[in-house]
């Protein structure tokens, strides 16, 4: 309870209190939870003096933040025009297959979250997967799915929760 | 003068700044440019600015030699890049081992390595330069006339490169009024999408009653396939800036936003340190250059929404709200952010400012058509040979951005069409290819210019699931508050849904149509009232895909599973027995040297013996 | 003050109102759903389109928000708005086909069914039309129930889709739903109003002589909170139910005396 109050504290002060820039908070508060748990919502409701509805609102129309939490790693697979045209499709449909998890879920180990977004602008490099920030290019069904596989090997030397709470 | 640290007082005071930091590079010194744009950097350059660093650091010539990273040059699709001063040596597809004998034949040596140059694949010939590459010959570049010279990083480096001195001119020789008359005069008209004349946006937004004003970047690069504006923010952040704070002076606004999407987290970054910078060296904050400019900008990171490119969309995005569009009976300039006057322009319409403010509206107005000027940058992507990003000249032609700076559709295919505006846009077919480039051209055509999304299709691409594909985009992307848009599009789907599973029904390109007219007419924003320019201009001039789909229950592209088969051609198949082996429910059957056959009846379409076939037997009929 | 010319009829009405204003005032009747003087206009329905006579072209404006701030002429039974008008409501019949509230004013628009399947559904019978947000945080300053994702995935719902600590129970919601999906449910035994589909639930007052349960606590603090003068015979007021404040106020008037002359 104490940390939800002092992390909120935190994130607002850092804003200068602004109600505008309650999206960026709840970005910080995402970066810093990994999701956005309800009672930090609601902790950073009462300090603004917004309601509740109102970031419960703005949680579920923004597709970049999630109410659950996520995955050790992130997988992100880009869905643009360019990416569509070259087979981006077929590469969620088998990533889907292989791991069990649906674009916008986490797998079931918490392995990874995996995002179907729009366009992450690398056009040039259709069709483009980014893995925990690095970016992949021309991908296929696939390496996309070695790729993934490739996890479980690091995690025993990497610990990637210990990366997270560094973050 | 110092050129580590300065604070500026008066605006005299830029020139002679950058004529101290030129002063101290001297003529003979060595930079290795190295690109780190998104694109660039995905296939490795941070490392191998890493090792031009280093190895600039233990080189024992007595030259002075810099690794510099610096912005998107373009050509994404040949990259890393890395540019070798002086010489301007331009060398594409670097790999982390080139970095040793780059250094030393070229940086130290003074020679080209072949091998690393561009070759034009038709001619075989090498070009050293980037002007001798086509890609780049064609081009006319004001606004990324930069990227790919500047550490975006470092504000001495823009201002080395006359960086400033419009707003130095701006504050010491101009009125708000003589601002917006230059601009006025340049023609210049915004590049989001709208392309509404900015100087008449500005001059309503300068007269609306109400204090304070506020100036606004859009930065909410959302269409897919396009990237014009991330590579500004991330290349060349301060020319932003910079116009923004022209454009405050013009209207009378002392608080800016520039709103990023959250995609882009290098333009974030590299916006915060510009921001920083030029707070730091009195370019933003209170009585700019000594005079009585008060100017600030905020970043405000977006959430992850298509809609918010919309303006009032974007603005309750900036109070912190859903990205909600309302209407704009009322127009934004008199009641926007806060229910305050608000200017909200485009990343590229800012980043035009300082370049017509130095060289006049007149210069400006002279590049282009009547009604479209000054240049355009397009992202160039898709089936086409060179992708990337490219400026032209208002008024070129689509023949010759495909053609002689794409170099034409790639892997011999034919082209079919040219999508440009975003998911909003249309798709041009090959007839029309001679059409200029200009806002009413390409309106014409039942396309639109939009923020320069350029995406090039072969004759693989079938034209009713690129359809249904930006409708889903769009249905998706809605905001869900007018019912038009939520539920029409949801209905142009369902429709376009069956057409591609090869359920099409007699009557559906009239129910499409007029869906399509309810949307234009009555959704409440930009958007939904756009949301059918896909359908329409593929009904328009693929009108027969649509027919061969729902009468022949065939897709002639052979893209829409269900609508074609695959068969092994006896000639070609060498019985290998790999697609046997790949098929993952066991559909194809044969043995050694004799041809195999896929069972239609067990065949569940998923390609993989068309993917795996080394000898493309595996046809689509 | 600007003069609104309707389909050829004339009003002149205070500069800023809107044309659905204008049209009230010439007793000309255009369909609305989102629209209620008590919120601000959202214009979200898209119901009450009409056409604006801009000279060399008409455009299709929504009634309900459209300012006038000058001369204008607008055509309410133009082909063109008729069909608007029709094909919005069309798209809502396909949304809700079982509220009786909508196919009732979708036959006085002379639309009697509707040629599209129903492909949307993330509330059943709702029509996002957003009545019940704006009046729960304009009017009563609430906003325990708002918006949640968006497009064809929008629906109403109070946060985390669990009963809302903000609710009070008034069911001012349900009274401005304009196609009865939003009903107000009692729970006699447990003595508590609910507000569905929203699941929130308030404890309820009851009647001090028959222990009928009333209305929701909540409610009557709240009231309370904002009567100024004549608080006494405000809480006197709340005390009892209808029935037996009759029953009270006729034994009252039997116990006293009647004089005679």
């Amino acid at each position: 309870m104490s940390e939800e109050i002092e992390l909120t504290g935190q994130i607002v002060k850092h804003y200068g209190s602004d109600k505008g820039m309650l999206i960026p908070m709840m970005q910080d508060l995402q970066a810093e939870c990994g999701y956005l748990p309800i009672g930090h919502l609601r902790c950073l409701a009462e300090r603004l003096d917004v309601p509740l509805s109102r970031l419960y609102s703005v949680a579920t129309f923004y597709s970049s933040f999630r109410l659950a939490p996520k995955g050790a790693h992130d997988v992100t697979l880009c869905m643009g025009t360019v990416c569509y045209l070259k087979g981006s499709p077929m590469i969620l449909e088998a990533i889907s297959r292989e791991f069990n998890v649906e674009a916008g879920g986490t797998t079931a180990d918490r392995l990874f979250s995996l995002q179907a977004v729009n366009c992450v602008g690398a056009c040039a490099l259709a069709p483009v997967m980014v893995v925990d920030g690095k970016y992949y290019d021309g991908v296929t069904p696939q390496s996309a799915i070695e790729i993934i596989q490739a996890f479980p090997c690091e995690e025993e030397t990497a610990e990637p929760s210990a990366k997270e709470g560094a973050k | 003068m110092n050129t580590a640290a300065a604070k500026f007082a008066a605006p005299a005071d830029i020139e002679a700044f950058s004529q101290a930091v030129r002063g101290k590079i001297r003529a003979d010194s060595k930079v290795v440019r190295v690109c780190i744009g998104t694109g660039c950097a995905a296939k490795g350059s941070r490392k191998i600015y890493e090792l031009f660093r280093q190895a600039a650091e233990q080189s024992m010539d007595d030259v002075k030699i810099e690794a510099k990273c610096v912005g998107c040059h373009g050509f994404c699709e040949r990259g890393p890049i890395v540019v070798v001063e002086p010489g301007e040596i331009l060398y594409q597809r670097v790999e982390e081992p080139d970095v040793a004998e780059i250094f030393r034949e070229t940086v130290l040596g003074g020679r080209v390595i072949e091998r690393l140059l561009y070759e034009d694949s038709a001619t075989g010939t090498r070009a050293s330069k980037a002007e001798e590459i086509p890609f780049y010959a064609v081009q006319k570049r004001i606004v990324l006339e930069n990227n790919g010279r500047i550490d975006p990083a470092r504000i001495t480096d823009y201002i080395a490169q006359g960086g400033y001195s419009a707003l130095a001119k701006v504050l010491s020789s101009m009125t708000p009024e003589d601002v917006i008359a230059e601009v006025e005069a340049s023609g210049l008209r915004g590049r989001g999408g709208g392309g509404f004349p900015t100087a008449r946006k500005w001059r309503s937004c300068r007269e609306a009653k109400g204090k304070p004003k506020y100036v606004v970047c859009n930065g909410d690069e959302g269409d897919p396939g396009a990237f014009m504006d991330r590579s500004i923010m991330e290349g060349n952040p301060h020319s932003v800036i910079e116009g923004m704070l022209i454009g405050a002076y013009a209207i009378g606004s002392e608080q800016g936003y520039i709103y990023v999407r959250n995609e882009y987290p290098l333009a974030v970054e590299h916006l915060g340190t510009a921001i920083s910078q030029a707070r730091e060296m009195g370019l933003l904050g209170k009585n700019i250059l000594g005079g009585t400019l008060s100017f600030d900008i905020e970043i405000n990171r977006g959430g992850g929404a298509f809609v918010c490119g919309e303006s009032t969309a974007l603005m309750a995005s900036l109070e912190g709200r859903a990205g909600v569009p309302r209407a704009k009976y009322i127009h934004t300039v008199e009641s926007g952010l806060r229910n305050k006057p608000t200017n909200l322009n485009n990343v590229e319409t800012w980043a035009n400012i300082p370049a017509i403010i130095n060289r006049g509206g007149r210069w400006f107005a002279d590049i282009g058509t009547k009604n479209s000027k000054g240049t355009k940058v397009f992202s160039l992507v898709g089936n086409v040979r060179n992708t990337g990003l490219v400026e032209v000249p208002m008024g070129i032609t689509l023949r010759r951005i495909i053609d002689e700076i794409g170099g034409g559709v790639r892997d011999g295919k034919r082209f079919k069409a040219v999508q440009t505006g975003g998911p909003s846009g249309g798709c041009i077919p090959a007839e029309h290819l001679d059409t200029r480039v200009d806002f009413d051209e390409l309106t014409k055509l039942g396309s639109m210019m939009g923020s320069g999304g350029m995406i090039v299709m072969d004759e693989d691409t079938c034209m009713v699931r690129v359809a249904k594909y930006f409708t889903e985009f769009l249905q998706k992307e809605s905001c869900g508050k007018c019912t038009p848009c939520r539920e029409g599009l949801a209905q142009m789907l369902h429709i376009l849904g069956r057409i591609t599973d090869g359920e099409g029904q007699v009557g559906d390109i009239v129910r499409l149509e007029e869906l399509a007219d309810l949307l234009e007419g009555t959704a409440l924003c930009a958007l939904g009232k756009t949301a059918a320019n896909p359908v329409l201009s593929t009904i328009r001039y693929f009108r027969d895909e649509y027919d061969a789909h729902i009468r022949d229950r065939h897709c002639p592209a052979k893209e829409c599973r269900g609508l074609f088969r695959y068969e092994i051609d006896e000639e070609a198949c060498k019985a290998c027995g790999i697609c046997l082996k790949a098929c993952p429910v066991d559909a194809i059957t044969g043995e050694k040297k004799v041809p195999h056959v896929i069972d239609q009846d067990k065949c569940t379409l998923c390609g993989t013996c068309w993917e795996k076939c080394p000898f493309t037997a595996v046809m689509k009929v | 003050m600007p003069t609104v010319t309707i389909d050829g009829q004339k009003v002149r009405i205070k500069k800023g109102l809107t044309v659905l204003d204008a049209a009230k005032k010439a007793g000309i009747w255009i369909p609305t759903l989102c629209y209620h003087p008590a919120v601000a206009s959202e214009a979200s329905c898209r119901l009450c389109m009409v056409e604006l006579d801009r000279g060399d072209w008409r455009q299709l404006i929504t009634a309900c928000n459209y300012p006038v701030r000058q001369d204008i002429v607008v055509y309410v039974s133009s082909e063109r708005a008729e069909k608007a008008r029709r094909g919005v409501m069309e798209l809502l019949l396909a949304r809700a086909p079982e509220s009786r509230e909508l196919a009732a004013l979708a036959c006085r628009m002379g639309v009697e069914k509707t040629h599209y399947p129903s492909v949307t559904e993330s509330q059943r019978n709702c029509i996002l039309c957003g009545l019940c947000v704006s009046v729960c945080e304009q009017v009563i300053g609430r906003a325990a129930i708002g918006f949640a994702g968006r497009g064809a995935e929008r629906t109403v719902a109070a946060p985390f889709r669990q009963a809302s600590e903000d609710c009070i129970g008034c069911g001012a919601c349900a009274a401005v739903c304009p196609v009865g999906t939003i009903k107000i449910r009692l729970h006699k035994d447990e003595r508590e109003i609910e507000i569905s589909p929203f699941k929130s639930r308030a404890k309820m007052v009851l009647c001090e002589r028959c222990g009928m349960p009333m209305y929701s606590g909540q409610v009557s603090r709240e009231a309370m909170s904002k009567v100024k003068i004549g608080r006494k015979a405000f809480t006197e007021y709340l005390r009892l139910c209808p029935k037996c404040r009759r029953t009270e106020t006729a034994e009252r008037f039997a116990s006293v005396p009647v004089r005679r002359e």
